[in-house]
């Protein structure tokens, strides 16, 4: 028995969801744990969205957007970068894995990248194991 | 409050989706979700009957919410908002979940493909419930255009426009036009002078007094959206500001050095030369070795830099044709001289390119092929016993053979890459690269000159290598799409911007700082952020830094996101220990 992790992967428009939609055209396979949201700009990302993420059960979070200086809306990844290492530093307070949360750069050409991301972020999110937020919160409510 | 009634349709895009997807099993089950009154699986939801199917249960179920589970909303999202806006819906109630580009296509095992199609389901049916109406909103179109590169692609850009009455700033970065084509001698299949064919147009386009020229100039900055962009542009040090409403890039190509083969020592053997060379050679009317002698023996070796996983993978899909030219201008004039050609395939597409193959066949020429991936030819120094200067070594494919060559002169079929400044215009103009550092469409098939920024086109060798024929045709369909734009008078620009609310406001203005179109001011008066909804792009970074939560990003609010999280994580659909 292997542990199947939840994954939840938060795209950008412009670049990553495209180039995860090449990784399809393109027929690549990889893990199917992740599951993808679409935002317009990485900057849209609120820490909010993640916790959330985490709390109702996820076990890794992955986020892409457009390679610095690529983005659609100038800066919007750079905020993005800004607000995962905050992030990141207080999931850790909270006693989760850092880890747990991911930023890559994926560009529209970049559909192999994808789906190597995709099988790599995975196999690291098992071998954590499973996130237990969502069950130490429904035992304290 | 209205009673929220959601219909959902799974696609089976024929194969495509069902062979990886029950379809038929997630119609079913995704039945008795919330507020799903209909739920249907059919073969091709964007094809017409899919749309109409649609169309009738909204007006038949009284629907209020439609999700598409099928392909990739870059793909079809308008069609089918398209199709609520015909049912007398708005076409933000709805939501696609891709199911095909995310799922089908890039998972092995049926059953775990199947319960994640589901998943993206629940996430798409949760986040539909709390769309909003939207309107639309229109802006007027500036009817001028801003070209940059004045090439072949861009010189038929602003002709077809300027011919219509309508004002093009035509911007390029050397001190003439006419770009690539300028050095070119004839054009293959039909052999028409170059020079014959470009510097009429370039006549016209200096007497059009719709056309302002700028040579010598580069863009500096580019800000502004479909219908209203506006330029700095710096000519010979001066800044001038420019305003217009769409934009062709035009900006062509360069030459790949061949420097880095080593086995064809371009730097140190004197007649090896480029194809660029080459066609100077032949504009100047002599064709001599750098001695000043007629060849008796010249080599063409193809593909130099394209098709070989250490310079470009790609194909430069004109140089097999280029050079079949070549043998022919040869063959004319020194009738007695060796040709050969050491080639990898011969690429004989479009019109009179393989009639062409075949006359050159008969001319006398030898044709060696080799593997291009894994053994190029060899060029090394002769002996005197040789009677040439240069031997080529190769191991003939068809024949299985060791070969040896004479040559005088070898010219090398260099490959097109694109321009070195490829990146920094396009982050100016918001278009991206492909992996091959060539400009990306909006898609491959289906619109091929625009971009993902609207009123953005790309146009000739900047899109991807190409001939004379399919720059103009590319050219002049991005001068048609803006055309019909002008005409119409007005275009439609993004509803999804941010939007404060005054009452959450504590006027902190941190969306300020963080808007990078600085589309949000700041009102002293009411002491609370205004979003300037002409300016906002509708990327969202205000709604993710606003600490109140007085900024909602519409139609991706915090509420829609959070519930399609929750749809995604249901307890029921989750993944199963194996």
């Amino acid at each position: 028995m292997s542990f199947q992790p939840t994954i939840v992967s938060f795209l950008c428009n412009w670049c990553s969801y495209t180039g995860a939609d090449l990784a399809g055209t393109s027929r690549m396979k990889y893990a199917s744990n992740i599951r993808i949201i679409r935002v317009m700009c990485s900057g849209r990302i609120e820490p909010t969205f993640v916790l959330k993420a985490f709390r109702e059960g996820a076990d890794g979070v992955l986020i892409c957007g457009c390679h610095p200086g690529d983005c659609h809306y100038h800066e919007g990844n750079y905020k993005c970068l800004r607000r995962f290492h905050l992030l990141q530093k207080y999931i850790k307070q909270m006693g989760m894995d850092e880890d747990r949360l991911q930023l890559k750069w994926i560009s529209a050409s970049e559909g192999k990248q994808f789906a190597e991301l995709a099988d790599s972020f995975t196999e690291e999110i098992r071998n954590l194991g499973p996130c237990k937020v969502k069950e130490v919160m429904e035992t304290l409510t | 409050m209205e009673e929220t009634r959601i219909g959902l349709y799974v696609c089976w895009c024929g194969t495509n989706i069902a062979k990886m997807v029950d379809v038929e099993n997630v119609a079913k089950e995704m039945e008795s979700m919330p507020n799903v009154v209909v739920s249907k699986d059919y073969k091709y939801m964007c094809s017409d009957p899919g749309q109409d199917l649609i169309i009738k249960d909204i007006k038949e179920h009284n629907l209020n919410r439609v999700v598409v589970s099928a392909c990739s909303p870059r793909i079809h999202e308008l069609t089918f908002r398209k199709a609520l806006e015909n049912a007398g819906l708005n076409p933000y109630m709805f939501e696609m979940a891709n199911i095909r580009e995310h799922d089908s296509w890039v998972h092995t095992d049926r059953e775990e493909a199947t319960r994640k199609a589901k998943t993206l389901i629940a996430g798409a049916l949760n986040r539909v419930r709390w769309h909003e109406s939207l309107e639309k909103r229109t802006v007027d179109m500036n009817p001028a255009t801003l070209i940059i590169g004045g090439g072949i692609a861009g010189i038929s850009a602003a002709l077809e426009i300027a011919d219509s009455g309508k004002k093009v700033y035509l911007i390029e970065k050397s001190d003439k036009l006419g770009g690539h084509l300028l050095n070119v001698d004839l054009t293959y299949p039909y052999m028409y002078s170059a020079q014959e064919m470009i510097k009429p147009k370039i006549d016209r386009i200096e007497n059009n007094p719709d056309i302002d020229i700028f040579l010598n100039t580069q863009i500096e900055d580019l800000t502004g959206y479909v219908g209203n962009f506006q330029t700095k542009i710096s000519q010979d040090g001066a800044e001038k500001e420019l305003k217009f409403g769409s934009i062709i890039v035009a900006t062509g190509l360069r030459a790949f050095n061949p420097d880095s083969i080593k086995d064809y020592d371009y730097a140190n053997f004197p007649n090896v030369i480029t194809s660029v060379e080459f066609e100077a050679m032949l504009k100047s009317g002599k064709i001599l070795t750098k001695e000043g002698k007629e060849p008796k023996n010249i080599s063409i070796i193809h593909c130099v830099g394209s098709r070989n996983h250490d310079y470009h993978e790609y194909c430069s899909r004109t140089c097999c044709m280029t050079a079949l030219k070549y043998s022919n201008q040869i063959r004319s004039a020194l009738p007695d001289s060796h040709i050969y050609h050491a080639y990898a395939d011969m690429r004989a597409f479009g019109k009179g390119c393989e009639e062409l193959y075949t006359k050159t066949s008969g001319k006398d020429v030898i044709f060696l092929m080799y593997d291009q991936k894994n053994d190029l030819p060899k060029i090394k120094k002769a002996s005197v016993k040789d009677k040439c200067e240069m031997l080529i070594e190769l191991n003939e494919k068809l024949s299985g053979e060791s070969v040896e060559v004479a040559a005088d002169m070898v010219i090398l079929m260099v490959a097109m890459e694109s321009n070195d400044n490829a990146k920094t215009l396009g982050q100016t103009v918001g278009v991206s690269l492909c992996g091959n550092e060539f400009y990306i469409e909006k898609h491959p098939k289906l619109d091929p000159v625009a971009t993902t920024t609207d009123g953005v086109y790309v146009v000739g060798s900047c899109q991807s290598p190409k001939d004379i024929p399919d720059s103009v045709s590319q050219a002049r369909a991005a001068a048609a799409r803006i055309l019909a734009k002008i005409n119409y008078g007005t275009v439609e620009v993004e509803v999804t911007t941010a939007v404060v609310n005054e009452e959450l406001c504590c006027g902190c203005q941190t969306c300020v700082c963080v808007c990078p179109y600085t589309a949000i001011s700041y009102d002293e008066e009411k002491n609370v952020s205004v979003v300037n909804e002409v300016l906002c792009k509708g990327c969202g970074t205000c709604g993710s830094a606003c600490p109140t939560g007085a900024i909602k990003c519409r139609h991706y609010t915090d509420q829609q996101i959070l519930s399609q999280i929750e749809g995604l994580l249901s307890k029921s659909l989750e993944l199963q220990e194996v």
